[in-house]
């Protein structure tokens, strides 16, 4: 079942056309990459999606409900958690205390002016959990701000998962590691991803990473999607390939 | 095991402190001449002021230059309520606190159209404008005059201990330890956890899903609401209301409280406000230039001591209880 | 007075009262678009300039050495404060920016008050610009045009200075990409100081203009703050342009304002400031998205 459709979705900042008519359609379950040379528009995509930025035109459905132009903390609750490009997180709280905070946002009597510790027990467990789930159990109760780069970007994904979204937004989440960080990143998130089945919408650069996590790969270039389908397709796409300049390998 | 006692024993050390401030503060009334009672109600009064701009600004990182608005709206309205109405003291104060708070809400859905920088100068503008307007409005404020008077009405319902000097005093104590413990509650609270989090990354918590402008105008509301109290106290204390408690001034002396005191401890400031009373008292007898100087040790701790002079203390005793 | 000659002495009002605005809103919004700090003292600081204007102008009996002598006293007063103090605060956040001129703005006030103590005192204009002119019959306050003139010649010198002059360049380069200008020799200490104190001294050069106009008291700087923050915020933070613009706007909307609805005057402005931080958070041409 379709979990996110996108149809001619545009995005213009006066003469600039930073998405131009891009339609895709994401299945539950589906780990979706999508790539494209820098400025392609990725993260535009991502921001029209969770509702960052208004599309100029064009028409976005969540589980069958339009969800274009409505505002990001909407989006939030409906179901789709995302992290970002830089590191965002709170860097004097703890990893478990950044974990809850997200869980908070789900709670259906956070405005509840009393029983706090019932609410703060409740979001802790899912926090918890999804800090489990992201292998991030042993470091948990440091601040944020001190944790190495790796686990920073993990704990990003976790405070995602932690709002139980059907599904994801990945903006590079390898973005800043060493190859040696990387792989940890990806060994973690390849098997978090398996073991959830998470319907993922994932922006990547690093190829190797794409390969190994995605079902299906979108490329944009230059605000429209030349491409669209399996991995082994994707790559020997002459479009593709004229894009980036040289190919891959 | 031995990790657990010197946590243990710090907790103690915290406990025996706050057992001696509790002393020291009840049985002031007792062991202090009128005079000096005068100046620890007055501190009291500016430490519940100080610590409603804490849930705004240390909290929560929203910089407010027109705090003033709160004390004076409150003063002015508890002094009209007690020069006008028959309402007794305890009414009229509480009234006058509720009443800003309500304001307030309109305040902060206005000022929270911005952020940063923006928001801040709206928060002085809208004090400006109370200030303006209690200039106009002399059939109501008294103008450049202000309200004189006030009187520390009775009322039906007896509470006639309040009255007297010592009364007030423990009224004033009363509003401030119900505010701080108003306070902690709200910051040890889910609500708190998320007002931390619009500090420390407003993006982020947005991103989460967090509405968070109506978080901020909520704790403006409440900032606000206690920080009327503390003027709606001012007003029967000092039997007067004028202009001078809108004024800038007194917004940017309150938000130096905040810092030198230490920003984001609720206690801090409370301290704040007493070294400002103190430094007002000793050395405005030595020179006309006190707030000058004021101002100057606010720079110095802005620049080599942001986390104010609750936190320096605290630092020593980082290993005691987990902060609220 | 008929029709033609009210809106006429009104539109010179109102452009003399830009100028004034204009002096103020320029050096806030070079400095913001320089250094990424909102000058809080800004406002302290043309009250400051209308103060050492009053005191240059009474103890030589000549306006024009306070005219000259006001704004580079308070500029070089205002870079020797970015070199002591502003400058250990980049690499702090920027609300640490903001309590510094805050602080400052706080000790200037009370410097002027213990110095010149709390009345408003009075700067007479000089002879040459004292009395009035007739233009279709109607008397003109000569002080007025020639506060309208300056305006304008000061807005063009600027404007030449920061399109055309080498030190101009390098603001503008600044301003764009420190790292960049930096990597290219530039001394971006240097012209930080330089701004800062520039835009102080424009801000005193409208304080000591202002003096014979409006005296010199104690309750300007918290008033002129927030003029300050309005022209500069409609018109856009670090926009020049915007700067003259907001000027203009906001000369005219005071000027009119007051003659048609003086109790109003000041809850206008506030919903002016509110309608364009609604409209255009960044201003009608901002650098902020």
């Amino acid at each position: 079942m379709p979990l996110l459709e996108l149809d001619g979705v545009t995005r213009r900042y006066g003469a600039l056309v930073a998405l131009d008519q891009v339609a895709m359609t994401v299945e539950e379950g589906e780990i979706r990459a999508v790539i494209g040379p820098n400025g392609a528009g990725k993260t535009t995509l991502f921001n029209v999606i969770t509702g960052t930025v208004r599309p100029t035109a064009g028409r976005i459905r969540f589980a069958g409900q339009p969800i274009a132009g409505l505002p990001s903390h909407k989006v939030c609750r409906l179901g789709i958690s995302r992290t970002f490009q830089i590191t965002a997180l709170f860097p004097e709280m703890s990893a478990r205390e950044n974990a809850r905070l997200a869980a908070q946002a789900r709670h259906p009597r956070r405005w509840q002016p009393f029983g706090g510790a019932r609410i703060f027990n409740e979001a802790q467990m899912r926090a918890d959990a999804a800090l489990d789930q992201l292998g991030l159990s042993g470091i948990a109760d440091r601040p944020a701000g001190l944790l190495s780069h790796g686990d920073q970007r993990l704990l990003e994904v976790a405070m995602a998962m932690a709002q139980q979204p059907r599904v994801l937004l990945l903006d590079e989440p390898t973005q800043g590691l060493s190859v040696e960080e990387t792989e940890q990143a990806v060994d973690t998130l390849a098997r978090f991803l398996k073991a959830s089945r998470m319907t993922v919408l994932l922006v990547e650069h690093d190829m190797e990473v794409v390969f190994r996590l995605a079902h299906r790969i979108t490329v944009l270039h230059r605000g429209a999607v030349i491409a669209d389908g399996a991995p082994d397709q994707v790559k020997a796409d002459n479009r593709v390939q004229d894009a980036y300049l040289g190919g891959f390998e | 095991m031995p990790e657990r006692m010197p946590g243990r024993i710090k907790g103690a050390t915290r406990l025996l402190i706050w057992t001696v401030v509790a002393l020291a503060l009840g049985l002031a009334p007792l062991g202090l001449p009128p005079f000096a009672m005068t100046l620890l109600t007055e501190a009291v009064i500016l430490g519940l002021f100080a610590m409603s701009l804490d849930l705004m600004f240390g909290y929560t990182r929203l910089v407010s230059f027109g705090h003033a608005a709160a004390y004076g709206f409150g003063a002015y309205a508890c002094g009209w309520m007690l020069l006008h109405t028959g309402m007794p003291l305890l009414f009229a104060v509480f009234a006058a606190g509720l009443l800003t708070g309500i304001m307030a809400i309109g305040v902060g859905w206005m000022c929270t159209l911005a952020t940063g920088v923006s928001f801040s100068m709206l928060t002085l503008a809208f004090a400006q404008l109370l200030y303006a307007i209690s200039f106009k409005w002399t059939s109501v404020t008294g103008g450049s005059d202000g309200l004189a008077g006030i009187p520390r009405t009775i009322g039906p319902f007896g509470f006639a201990a309040l009255a007297s000097k010592t009364g007030f005093y423990y009224l004033a104590l009363g509003c401030l330890v119900g505010g701080f413990l108003v306070c902690l509650a709200l910051v040890r609270s889910p609500f708190g956890a998320v007002l931390r989090g619009i500090r420390e990354n407003e993006a982020k918590t947005t991103a989460l899903g967090y509405n968070t402008r109506l978080y901020k105008i909520a704790v403006v509301a409440v900032a606000y609401g206690l920080g009327g109290l503390a003027g709606a106290l001012y007003a029967p204390f000092a039997g007067f209301a004028n202009t001078e408690l809108l004024f800038w001034l007194l917004s940017g002396q309150v938000l130096i409280m905040v810092i030198v005191g230490g920003a984001g401890t609720l206690i801090g400031p409370v301290l704040g406000a007493a070294f400002f009373m103190l430094m007002e008292h000793q050395l405005s007898a030595l020179t006309e230039a006190w707030a000058l100087y004021f101002g100057l040790i606010f720079i110095a701790f802005v620049l080599f001591a942001p986390q104010g002079i609750w936190g320096l203390a605290t630092t020593r005793l980082r290993h005691a209880a987990p902060r609220p | 007075m008929s029709t033609l000659a009210l809106l006429l002495t009104q539109f010179v009002n109102a452009l003399s009262q830009s100028a004034l605005l204009f002096f103020l809103g320029v050096g806030l919004t070079l400095i913001f678009g320089l250094m990424r700090i909102v000058n809080f003292a800004h406002g302290a600081l043309y009250m400051l300039g209308a103060f050492v204007g009053y005191s240059l102008s009474s103890w030589s009996g000549n306006y024009w050495l306070a005219l000259a002598g006001a704004p580079v006293l308070v500029g070089l007063f205002g870079a020797a404060f970015e070199f002591s103090i502003l400058r250990r605060l980049y690499r702090r956040d920027a609300h640490a920016f903001l309590m510094v001129t805050f602080g400052l703005a706080l000790v200037v006030g009370e410097a002027v008050r213990l110095t010149w103590g709390s009345d408003a005192l009075q700067v007479a204009a000089p002879p040459l610009l004292s009395g009035v002119i007739f233009l279709l019959d109607e008397p003109f306050p000569v002080y007025r045009l020639f506060l309208a003139a300056t305006g304008i010649v000061v807005a063009v010198a600027i404007w030449q200075f920061l399109e055309r002059s080498r030190l101009g360049l390098l603001i503008r380069a600044t301003s764009q990409n420190a790292d960049m200008a930096s990597a290219l020799g530039v001394d971006i200490k240097l012209i930080r100081s330089c701004v800062f104190g520039i835009g102080c001294g424009l801000a005193a050069l409208g304080g000591v203009l202002a003096a014979p106009l409006v005296t010199a008291s104690n309750g300007m700087a918290a008033t002129v703050i927030i003029d300050a923050f309005v022209i500069v915020i409609i018109g856009g933070m670090g926009s020049f342009l915007g700067s003259l613009i907001g000027a203009l706007l906001i000369g005219f909307v005071q000027v009119f304002g007051n003659y048609y609805a003086p109790d109003f005057a000041l809850a206008f402005m506030y919903l002016v400031m509110l309608a364009v931080l609604v409209v255009r958070p960044g201003g009608l041409l901002g650098k902020e998205a």
